[in-house]
């Protein structure tokens, strides 16, 4: 086997919301959705990217004085950057002593990847938790998780996958071969509803919804409620009915309470983020959808 | 009220009081009394010529038998160590010249401030005279040599209590205490007077304790006097009743064992508070309450005498008024140990000599009653081994949740290896307790002070190295690491710089040893106290004081200060200058004199912080701090304590990180590090990472401080993290929290204590201490009044990586 690299931004351990036990969740780069919530705008392109921290910058000019196009200007407030004119945003990045720079996404092998998850195999195994692999859209780099998934189980370590599901169905269920759970996301059942929200159409993803099932794997369904986009209560119903008919693989289903926690990013990653004035999702409106779920005999968890 | 797991099924504990006693206590005024100094410089004036140890009873005596007393209103649980509550009493016999130099200072303090009148400072001044030139501290300063203080004025050591203050570090043997009761040592002590062939010595002390013991019992009854006093004038039924039933009591408490559960932390608490009116020391510890007050509690509860909830009431009282005492320390000493601590350890769970389990009801109800009382002491901790039962975890995980810190949490699996090191067998070992904030001993088995003696800063001792012996800050050079004066030296490799850290550190920790002796021995003198040394195994038999020799086993250890800074340090150095070579040992060297000032500094800098750090789980690093453990534990086998060959097995010197806050003011002395670390910021923490250095969370610094040798510090090893509530929310994530914990279990860690408060509430708390009064958090081993600390510590308890992973 060779060793696969795949470009992750980090690995967070002790992570208590994907999937059961202590977890450490790694997170890769790269999504084919492009939700207008997202909360992890670093993880689209499926390249590195470079976030800019005005409050580290010293405004010494040391990366102004390389950057092509004169695309960056160093203002009272930090630097301004124009990040379609600058195209040499790595070198410029790289000038600055005061890490008021970082590059998000890193190359990693399986092998070298494994040997760092696997540290935290006694946490692990007295939690009985695991590893999942997030994003991003993990199953993008298919042959990556695949061969670490593989590694995991060989070393008896409980391996979660989450992911939107938009994956050709022979991938993802190679992959598949390898993973105990499937944390899977279901951002909106009607298909217009969905493209709205995500950029992309639904069809691919409740067909691999269901022939997940077909094949029994376990399932934690995940359902983002984001106000005003994708909380029309007859959808929200109607993904509640879809859920219900995968039948027993579905453990249990987590409603994500919409947040606006990773929008600093878009300004650190010099992105618009058109939901900015967006409500959060109230607490009585997700209560509602949690006894929606109940009463259909679904268990139903805020958070997870 | 909110409890962890009890559910009261009657009305026997009354929480409504609970909550008023605990919020009088929360707002106690720390003042100081001069009560207990007048009355011992009549004494001494009284005795002069005759034996010490029979001078410090007889003063003991009639302190007892003469200062002021008073039952703490609403109280339960009553005992006075001066004449107000949270007044501190003043010890003149260890040192006086401070504290006439900071009368006029203690009210303007930035931290730890005490109220003082105007008659007060009056009275210390008037006995001033007498002791000035006769305490501890005048003879220790008369007999410590140059070299030690020019050491001190370099920064790297530091003398602390030993020689200003009693000794304390003592878990009395409470069991041998509640079976026999004061009166039964003195007759003790009268049987062993009777013997032929006795030295003077013998006989003094013998003497002694009878002295002793009967103005303890004297004080006692003063209390039945007292409390059948209040009554006559109580209005309140219930409350007569229990001060009829308290005058019932203390009638004959103690003259003999204890008859009840009640009885039986009456006399816990007395002990401990009589041990603080007999010296000034500080961590008087409790030990394995569960385990000696529960005979008692079934008993009781098995008779239908209480119920689980009086218990709980009792236990209640007993925690809170354990707040009452105080003890003031010099202006310079605040600073390494903030917040009033008392460091009063008590520990629950964990296994039993004969390797059984030995969790009970009243580990449980402990855990409650910290939940109902939240105030700093006693400084609760929770042993936890194979067996322990996950509810207790659980219930321990519930408090941690709070948010106050407590308690701690200590791994048998650890534990009782690394006091397998020392020469005990496995049954004694296995009954080890944590005695102030995290260091180990047998409970009354030990001396006096099994740790906290000299202070060594490792981070100044690494600063050194860099310069050849010579401090840039004070000129001062007392070793030559190539040989030549000033502060020129080159290292070609990694290996010479390693060899260099190691001479030096044999240097001054040779310096160190020879202040703990200078010290110790005259502490054998002033610190010759015939009630604590009565309830230490051997003490009786041998007729001997802790300090002559007359504990069971001796074992003390200094206080380290930033391993992981040097640990880190070196990891820089070895990276960047021998192995990859990006920086030659010059740049950096001048980089780290200019404090990483100007731009090139600022380079270097981020060079040095991109440096593997300690608290990562990245072994290069990781096994580099081992090594600085391991460089200190091999000097120590060299080194044997004072009471050497005078009877106490052991004699000898172990390693601990506790530190108390003393990483924040050490941290002034130390000049910029090759970590990164400017100039004046703190050291780390105990066995802790460096201030934000660890950012991969909280499994891989469990997985870095598991590479330490953490199964050979039988000092006690310190970890303190951090978590946001937000971490610990729900039960799921609760429950998530204490398998964490239990982890510990194969990971070799020692210890470990956690913060659940977000920065923001700790800066909101810095900005607006009003808001936050009753705002505790775990300081280094121990628990504080967040609103009582320096700034400096505030700034570093906010800085310590705050592990939020969601």
């Amino acid at each position: 086997m060779s060793d696969v690299k795949g470009l992750i931004s980090k690995i967070q351990k002790y992570s208590t919301k994907d999937g059961p036990g202590l977890r450490s969740t790694v997170f890769m780069v790269g999504c084919n959705l492009k939700c207008v919530w997202c909360a992890n705008p670093e993880l689209i392109d499926s390249e590195p990217q470079i976030l800019y921290y005005a409050e580290r910058c010293k405004k010494c000019g040391r990366c102004a004085s390389v950057a092509e196009n004169n695309s960056i200007i160093v203002t009272e407030k930090g630097c301004r950057i124009d990040r379609k004119q600058c195209v040499n945003i790595e070198e410029c990045a790289k000038q600055c002593f005061y890490d008021a720079y970082e590059t998000v996404g890193y190359q990693i092998t399986v092998h070298e990847l494994v040997e760092k998850l696997i540290r935290d195999e006694a946490f692990f195994e007295h939690s009985g938790g695991g590893v999942t692999f997030s994003g991003g859209e993990a199953a993008l780099q298919y042959a990556f998780v695949l061969q670490a998934a593989q590694l995991l189980q060989q070393n008896r370590i409980h391996v979660a996958l989450d992911t939107a599901g938009l994956i050709p169905w022979d991938r993802l269920y190679r992959i598949l071969e390898y993973i105990d759970l499937v944390l899977f996301d279901i951002k909106a059942f009607d298909s217009k509803i969905h493209k709205n929200c995500t950029g992309v159409d639904n069809s691919i993803i409740l067909e691999n919804a269901q022939k997940i099932a077909e094949i029994e794997k376990s399932m934690i369904v995940r359902m983002v409620i984001v106000p005003n986009m994708n909380d029309q209560m007859d959808d929200i119903c109607a993904r509640f009915e879809f859920i219900k008919k995968l039948g027993s693989v579905v453990q249990q289903v987590d409603i994500l309470k919409y947040h606006k926690l990773g929008y600093g990013k878009y300004i650190l990653l010099g992105k618009h983020n058109r939901l900015i004035d967006n409500p959060e999702c109230s607490l009585e409106f997700i209560s509602e959808v949690k006894r929606i779920g109940e009463s259909m005999g679904l268990i139903t968890v805020i958070g997870g | 009220m909110d409890f962890l797991s009890f559910i009261p099924e009657n009305n026997d504990c009354d929480f409504d009081r609970l909550m008023r006693v605990q919020q009088k206590m929360t707002a106690r005024i720390p003042t100081i009394c001069p009560e207990r100094a007048e009355i011992i410089t009549q004494v001494f004036k009284n005795t002069e010529g005759e034996p010490i140890v029979i001078r410090r009873a007889k003063a003991m005596a009639e302190i007892l038998k003469t200062m002021t007393i008073y039952i703490e209103e609403d109280m339960l649980i009553i005992g006075n160590q001066a004449s107000k509550n949270f007044a501190a009493p003043v010890f003149p016999e260890y040192s006086i010249d401070w504290i006439v130099e900071e009368l006029d200072e203690f009210e303007k303090r930035s931290g730890d401030s005490f109220s003082i009148s105007e008659d007060t400072k009056d009275r210390i001044k008037a006995i001033w005279s007498y002791w000035h030139g006769k305490t501890h501290q005048d003879e220790v300063n008369m007999n410590l040599p140059e070299i030690n203080r020019l050491a001190e004025k370099q920064g790297v050591l530091h003398r602390g209590g030993i020689s200003m203050s009693g000794d304390g570090h003592i878990i009395p043997n409470h069991d041998f205490v509640l079976s026999v009761g004061y009166g039964g040592i003195a007759e003790i002590a009268k049987e062993y007077l009777k013997k032929d062939n006795l030295k003077k010595e013998q006989i003094d002390f013998y003497k002694a304790v009878i002295i002793v013991m009967e103005g303890v019992l004297a004080y006692i009854k003063r209390f039945s006097i007292l409390a059948k006093e209040e009554a006559k004038c109580q209005t309140n039924r219930k409350r007569k009743e229990e001060l009829l039933y308290i005058s019932d009591v203390f009638a004959h408490l103690m003259e003999g064992g204890a008859k009840s559960f009640y009885e039986a932390v009456q006399t816990v608490y007395l002990t401990h508070l009589l041990m603080m009116i007999e010296s000034n020391g500080h961590s008087f510890s409790f030990g394995r309450f569960d385990q000696y007050v529960y005979s008692y509690y079934k008993k009781d509860l098995d008779t239908g005498i209480i119920s689980k909830e009086k218990a709980l009431e009792i236990i209640t009282h007993f925690f809170i008024m354990t707040n009452s005492l105080n003890k003031i320390r010099p202006w310079n000493h605040t600073q390494y140990s903030g917040g009033y601590p008392l460091y009063s350890n008590l520990m629950v769970g964990g296994m039993k000599p004969d390797g059984t389990e030995g969790t009970n009801d009243i580990s449980y109800l402990c855990l409650e009653a910290m939940n109902i009382s939240r105030l700093p002491e006693p400084n609760l901790s929770v042993r936890f081994c194979k067996n322990t039962p996950h509810s207790l975890i659980l219930s321990a995980a519930k408090l941690i949740r709070k948010g106050f810190g407590m308690p701690s949490v200590f791994c048998d699996e650890v534990g009782i290896p690394a006091m397998m090191t020392l020469d005990l067998d496995l049954e004694t070992a296995r009954d080890y307790a944590s005695m102030g904030c995290v260091e180990t001993a047998i409970p009354g088995k030990w001396g006096h002070r099994a740790t906290g003696m000299t202070y060594i800063n490792f981070g100044k001792v690494f600063e050194l190295v860099l310069n050849n012996g010579f401090d840039p800050a004070t000129g001062i050079q007392l070793i030559k690491m190539n040989g030549n004066e000033g502060s020129e030296v080159e290292y070609e490799t990694y290996e010479e710089l390693w060899q260099a850290w190691k001479t030096a550190l044999k240097f001054y920790f040779g310096l160190a040893v020879d202040c703990d002796m200078v010290c110790d021995k005259s502490l054998k003198y002033h610190d010759a106290d015939a009630f604590a040394s009565s309830l230490i195994d051997c003490s009786l038999e041998r007729g001997k004081t802790l300090k002559n020799g007359g504990a069971k086993y001796d074992y003390v250890s200094q206080s380290n200060i930033g391993p992981s800074v040097v640990g880190d340090s070196l990891a820089a150095v070895k990276k960047l200058v021998f192995e990859d070579k990006i920086l030659t040992m010059k740049e950096l060297k001048k980089s780290l004199d200019e404090n990483f000032e100007s731009e090139e500094g600022a380079r270097i800098r981020q060079l040095c912080k991109k440096a593997p750090k300690f608290g990562n789980d990245d072994d290069y690093v990781d096994y580099i701090v081992a090594d600085v453990y391991e460089s200190y534990l091999e000097l120590l086998p060299e080194y044997k304590t004072d009471r050497y060959g005078h009877g106490p097995i052991g004699c000898g010197y172990t390693m601990s990180t506790s530190n108390i806050t003393s990483y924040v003011p050490n941290g002034f002395d130390v000049g910029a590090t090759p970590d990164g670390r400017l100039a004046g910021k703190p050291l780390n923490e105990g066995a802790s990472p460096c201030l934000g250095a660890d950012k991969e969370g909280p499994t891989a610094v469990i997985n870095s401080v598991s590479k330490l040798p953490n199964d050979r510090m039988a000092g006690g090893q310190l970890l303190n993290m951090r978590f946001s509530p937000g971490a610990l929310e729900g039960d799921e994530n609760l429950e998530k929290f204490a398998n964490f914990i239990e982890t510990a279990k194969y990971k070799k860690i020692f210890h470990n204590q956690f913060n659940i408060i977000d920065s923001k509430t700790l800066k909101d708390a810095k900005e607006h201490p009003e808001d936050h009064q009753d705002l505790m958090v775990r300081v280094a081993g121990y628990c504080a009044l967040f609103s009582t600390l320096m700034p400096e510590a505030q700034d570093a308890i906010i800085a310590r990586t705050e592990l939020d992973w969601n």
